[in-house]
Parts: structure tokens; C-alpha cells; sequence
């Protein structure tokens, strides 16, 4: 029975996590390593991965309604917007601009995720009303209309152009914003928001992985196949795609409440077409409908920049780009990758993987 | 009574000028199912290359009108040769993904163009003054949006025309019903999304013009602008031509009218809507009404089969 990883002798083992040894013991390789990071990588690296990892947690929001329960979205940027100013007026500290009460982060977290979640179950009947490409349209409408919100409402998000500071850092009274020494090392801001950032990708990773096996994960798929035998098959379309944007909004939420901690500040005019359309690129790019495709497309995304500059480099150019500069060229290739993706590989950087899994799995035998 | 009729004129010539773009969205989705946000992004190239050349080059401005909306009608065939004929039958939503792609793609390389400063287009009469405008009874009219709402009105009647009467235009309407079935009827349905996608250009290149047209100038967020368009394809239904006029009439007055009425509106409803408003409005009127007719005003209502 363990030479043949792909026979299930009953249904549980199946739908299990991690349905061999073999995964586990990676994961569980990843795990300790992720924690180790900080204390071995430099902090330009912990603040990629940390990013890393919060914007795979927004598009894992992302791919819950979209990838899951086929509801397209292209406003999702708007929920990380929420779950940001939730934090930032809660977390944040007041000045004669903008409001904020200097909350723990054990409030202004979950608060923050929970405010965009109920902004997401408010919308959700307009998907139960509108399909395909008309709720599209209606979630592009969205970011109008929330970016107006987000520039006008100067008291809570200090107006376009100025923006206002995020949450500070203080977790059970502790304050994180100096950094603690450890022993040797100095954990600084940014390596908490680390650590809170992993945790809370680890939690919500298995999250989507059990929605995706439960009842509701099921019964997102069959209203994504097809909605009417869906309800002919009894599922409430108007509760799951209720569920479907809640949670979605909610992943989103807590994405953006830690998001702009890491720089600091947030300006309105950041939450702003590009970047609700940024994850629905991630989720193509990624892999629709998969738990690891969004942190891959994730990663992906936040070390294009990186990889751009550090190929630049090797060519001579640096900071000058040869026609464009670095920004411009990330965008252009970012627009090609998105292009690329959707004619050749729609299964995205998963499909990459799972192909390449399956071709050594076989080894040596390429069938 | 002014303010008003000043109000509807203004809204009605950016009516027209949405409606161009609209037409292209309608054109597209009709013909070839594929849901355009290219749309936008072809408009400021357009408008991008007719400044390149009338002002940077010292092209005569007729000339340079031509050439850049002969051009902007050549890359939206280039983009569907290249990027969309691969995707033929693909899900709708994939395909809309991929020209949300291209927009980025066309954007950005206009952007880098652009840079920080506007842009102006040339000026087609400079006897008239910079884009002048005249005063009927208190009214003032910009020569430039007569200009849009005469092009829209003549472009519109040349692709009337043009759908009933030439066989290329028959060859799209069968299309557009069904391209299977076109096709075995000896339809060159290829050559048909090519011509689709070129129309589509030209209209958005025309449109692009009269957007950033005069004091409007071309900024790296004229799309925003051309995106408008958008909104008015979804009012009017997704494929109807009629409906795209309609629905950007009423998105050009909409805009017009909270333009010059948002401080009374505001007194009336007690809270202040926020500047820029008016450029928002539109989308608040498309979501109202698709909750109540999800089709859309003119659109068909999708049959759907299990």
C-alpha cells in the first residue's frame, strides 16, 4: 500500500490534507524553516515574504469567490481597502486630521476582517441578482465607487494624496513598534508582522484547503459549473454565494488591515483599478480553483520586481532600464505573463506544477 | 433655465463621445463574444498618436486625425490577430481577463510616453481660436462638442447603413447570431473579427480624440474617461447597438447634470457627495439598473438550458 501513493482505500483519506507522509514531512520542513526566517534572512527578504504571504491570503479571498464559486470579482482590492482603513482607525493613532483610538491588534484584527465581511454579505445579493459578466461590471463599479469613498471620507483615510499612518503594533498590551530583543537578535516591527503574517496564512491556507473538502467548498463548485442545476439540486444560491462573498471579503480584510502596516502609511489612491485587477491576475497566474496556485501567483508577483532589477543588473543597465524603467518593464511583463497564462497554461503556475510533480513522480517513465 | 440647457448640452456631447466607445464594446461582444476593456486603453492611444504627430512632429492636424485613427482601427486588428484568435471559444470571462492584459500592456506603454505634463492635440482651426465656443442666449457651446455629437451622429448613420446594406455588414450580423452556422454558409468568420476589431478601433480612435480634445488634454488618466464607457454598454444591454446609445446618452446627461447640480442636490439630501462625484454617478446608475432590469434596458435575455 505505501509504494502507490495514489490509491485510496476509502473516502477520508482522500480528502485529507496532506494524503501522504511524504507531504507532510515537507510541509512540516516548511513550517519550521518559515519560522526560522527572520533570525537567518535579512529584513529586505522578511518584508518580500511577509507581503508575500498577505497578498496570497487576499487572493485566496480572491479565488474563494471567483475560482470556487465562480462569481466574478473585480473589486476585491476594495475589501482589502476596508479591512485597512477598519484597522486604521481602529489601530491607529489620532491626529488633527484623522480619527483613531490606538486599539490592541486583538481588536483591530479580527475587527478589521469582520467589517469587510459584512460590506461583502451587504453586496452579495447583487450577485444573487446579476451573473457572469454583468456582476463583473457591477464589482469594476465598485471600485469607483469605493475608491471615491476611500478619497472623499478625509477623516478616516486623510484624503488623496495624503493618506494617513496604518495600526500600530501593540499585541496584548505588549508594544511591537520598537522591536524586542531576543537573545541575540533584535526582532524588529517588520519581523512580527512577519511572524502574525505566516500564522495567519497558515490558519487561513487550511482554511480554504477544509472549505474546499466541506459541504460548502462542494457546493460552491456545482453553482460555479452550473448555477440552475445547482438549485435544482437544492443548494441555496442566494446563501452560498452570501457565504462565498463573506468569506472572500473577510480573507481580504485581514490581508489589508497587516498589509500597510509594513510601509507604514496608506494613501487612498492605492486601492486603486490596477490593484483590484493585480489579484485577479494573481489568482489567473496562480492557478484558479487551487489553494497553492494564489500563493504562488503571490510570490510571484511580489519577487517580479526583484527578479526585474536584479536581471537588469546583470545586463549592466541598472536603474536606467534600456527603454523603460524598472516600474514600467515589471508592468509590461506583468501584462504579457497575464496574457501568456490565460492562452497557454489556464491552469496557471499550478498547472506548471502539477505537471512537473507528475512527470517525476513517473520518473523515469514520461507516461 | 440656462444652467440647464447648458447642462443637457454637455452631457449630451459626452453622450455622443461615450457612445462611440460603446458601439465598439457592443460590436465586439456581439460579433466576436468577447467582452473588450481594450476599449479604453485603444481611445488614448489613439488620441496619443494624433498628438505625437501634430504637435511633436508638425504633421498637419488633418492629416495626423487621419492617420491616428486609421492606426488605432490597425492595432485593434493587430490585437485580435494576435492575442484573441487563440482564445476563440474559450470561457468569456478568460478572454475578458486577457484584454484587461492588453490594457495594461497598451497603457503602459502610453504612459511612458506621456509622462508627467498633458498633452495637447493640435488645433484643427486656429482662426476660431484655441477651441473656441459661441454663446447662444447665455449658452455656451464648444465648436468641439458640436464636433463630437455631428461625428457621432454621421458615424453612426455610416454604420447603419453599412449593417443593412454592405455584404460585409450582413456577414456580421449573421455572425453575431451564429458564428457556427455563418461560418457553413461560407461566411469568413475570421475575416469578419478582424473588421469587427478594426471598426471598434476606428471608433475608439474618434472617441479618443474628442476626450482629450482642446483643454481636455491627454493625462495618463484619460482612460478613466473612455472607461466611462463602459457603464453606458451595461445600461443599454451588453449587445444592443441601440441600447449602447441610449444608455450612453443617459450616462453622458447623468454626468452633465450632477455636474452643475450638486451643490442643490447636496442641500436637498443634507450630506456632501464628495468632489468629483459627477464622474462617479455613472456607475451608480448602471448598478441601479441592472438590480432592476439585469439585462440591461435593450439587452436580450440570455436562455438558459441545464
Amino acid at each position: 500500500m505505501k509504494k502507490r501513493p495514489d490509491l485510496y482505500t476509502n473516502y477520508r483519506n482522500e480528502s485529507s490534507i496532506f494524503p501522504t507522509t511524504f507531504q507532510k514531512f515537507w510541509f512540516g520542513l516548511l513550517l519550521v524553516s518559515s519560522f526560522a526566517a527572520p533570525f537567518i534572512l535579512s529584513s529586505y527578504w522578511v518584508l518580500l515574504i511577509t507581503t508575500s504571504l498577505l497578498i496570497a491570503i487576499a487572493s485566496w479571498g480572491l479565488n474563494v469567490v471567483s475560482g470556487y464559486a465562480g462569481q466574478v470579482n473585480l473589486g476585491h482590492g476594495v475589501f482589502v481597502g476596508i479591512g485597512t482603513y477598519v484597522s486604521s482607525v481602529l489601530g491607529g493613532v489620532a491626529t488633527t486630521s484623522v480619527i483613531g483610538y490606538e486599539l490592541d491588534m486583538i481588536i483591530w484584527l479580527p475587527l478589521s476582517g469582520l467589517a469587510a465581511t459584512l460590506i461583502g454579505i451587504i453586496l452579495s445579493p447583487v450577485s444573487a441578482r446579476l451573473k457572469g459578466l454583468n456582476l463583473g461590471l457591477v464589482t469594476l463599479a465598485l471600485v469607483f465607487i469605493g475608491s471615491h469613498f476611500f478619497s472623499n471620507l478625509k477623516f478616516i483615510t486623510g484624503g488623496a494624496g495624503l493618506g494617513r499612518k496604518a495600526a500600530k503594533l501593540t499585541f496584548m498590551g505588549i508594544d511591537l513598534e520598537a522591536g524586542i530583543t531576543v537573545g541575540n537578535f533584535i526582532l524588529e516591527k517588520n519581523d512580527f508582522i512577519y511572524f502574525f503574517s505566516l500564522i495567519l496564512c497558515i490558519l487561513l491556507g487550511l482554511g480554504v484547503k477544509n472549505i474546499t473538502r466541506s459541504k460548502i467548498g462542494r457546493a460552491f463548485s456545482a453553482i460555479r459549473d452550473r448555477d440552475i442545476a445547482a438549485e435544482a439540486l437544492g443548494i441555496n444560491l442566494f446563501k452560498y454565494k452570501m457565504y462565498a462573498f463573506g468569506i472572500s471579503s473577510f480573507y481580504g480584510g485581514i490581508a489589508g488591515s497587516l498589509l500597510f502596516t509594513l510601509s507604514g502609511g496608506v494613501e487612498p489612491g492605492s486601492f486603486s483599478l490596477l490593484y483590484s485587477i493585480t489579484f485577479v491576475a494573481i489568482v489567473i497566474i496562480g492557478g484558479v480553483g487551487t489553494v497553492l496556485g494564489p500563493l504562488f501567483g503571490a510570490f510571484f508577483f511580489t519577487m517580479l520586481p526583484g527578479i526585474i532589477q536584479a536581471l537588469l543588473h546583470a545586463f549592466g543597465v541598472g536603474d536606467a532600464g534600456f527603454i523603460f524603467n524598472p516600474a514600467e518593464i515589471e508592468r509590461i511583463v506583468f501584462a504579457f505573463f497575464i496574457i501568456f497564462f490565460l492562452i497557454f497554461e489556464p491552469r496557471g503556475m499550478w498547472g506548471i506544477w502539477f505537471r512537473l510533480r507528475n512527470y517525476f513522480k513517473a520518473w523515469p517513465f514520461s507516461y | 433655465m440656462t444652467i440647464f440647457l447648458q447642462a443637457t448640452f454637455e452631457g449630451l456631447s459626452l453622450g455622443a463621445i461615450y457612445s462611440l466607445v460603446a458601439i465598439g464594446f457592443v460590436l465586439i461582444y456581439k460579433a466576436t463574444d468577447v467582452l473588450s476593456f481594450a476599449q479604453p486603453a485603444l481611445a488614448v492611444v489613439g488620441a496619443g498618436i494624433i498628438s505625437g504627430l501634430a504637435v511633436d512632429r508638425g504633421v498637419p492636424f488633418w492629416l495626423a486625425l487621419i492617420i491616428g485613427i486609421v492606426f488605432t482601427g490597425l492595432i485593434g486588428l493587430l490585437v485580435e490577430r494576435t492575442f484573441l484568435r487563440p482564445m476563440v471559444g474559450e470561457p468569456v470571462f478568460s478572454v475578458a481577463i486577457l484584454t484587461i492584459g492588453i490594457d495594461i500592456l497598451l497603457r503602459t506603454i502610453l504612459n511612458k510616453w506621456i509622462g508627467i505634463d498633458p498633452r495637447y492635440l493640435g488645433d484643427p482651426f486656429p482662426s476660431f481660436g484655441n477651441f473656441g465656443s459661441f454663446d447662444v442666449s447665455g449658452v455656451t457651446l464648444k465648436y468641439l462638442e458640436i464636433a463630437a455629437l455631428i461625428t457621432a451622429l454621421v458615424l453612426i448613420g455610416i454604420l447603419g447603413v453599412f449593417f443593412k446594406r454592405s455584404k460585409y455588414g450582413i456577414a456580421m450580423r449573421a455572425t453575431s447570431f451564429d458564428q457556427e452556422a455563418a461560418l457553413a454558409q461560407g461566411i469568413n468568420v475570421g475575416r469578419v473579427f478582424g473588421l469587427v476589431w478594426l471598426i471598434a478601433g476606428i471608433l475608439a480612435g474618434f472617441s479618443g480624440f474628442f476626450i482629450t480634445g482642446g483643454f481636455n488634454t491627454l493625462t495618463q488618466a484619460s482612460f478613466v474617461s473612455a472607461l466611462r464607457a463602459l457603464p453606458a454598454v451595461v445600461i443599454g444591454g451588453l449587445d444592443s447597438i441601440a441600447g449602447a446609445v441610449v444608455g450612453s446618452l443617459i450616462i453622458g446627461l447623468t454626468q452633465g447634470y450632477i455636474a452643475y447640480y450638486q451643490l442643490p442636490l447636496e442641500s436637498i439630501v443634507g450630506f456632501t457627495l464628495g468632489s468629483g462625484f459627477s464622474l462617479i454617478a455613472p456607475y451608480l446608475v448602471m448598478f441601479i439598473i441592472l438590480l432592476i432590469k439585469p439585462d440591461g434596458l435593450f439587452g436580450t435575455k440570455e436562455v438558459e438550458r441545464v
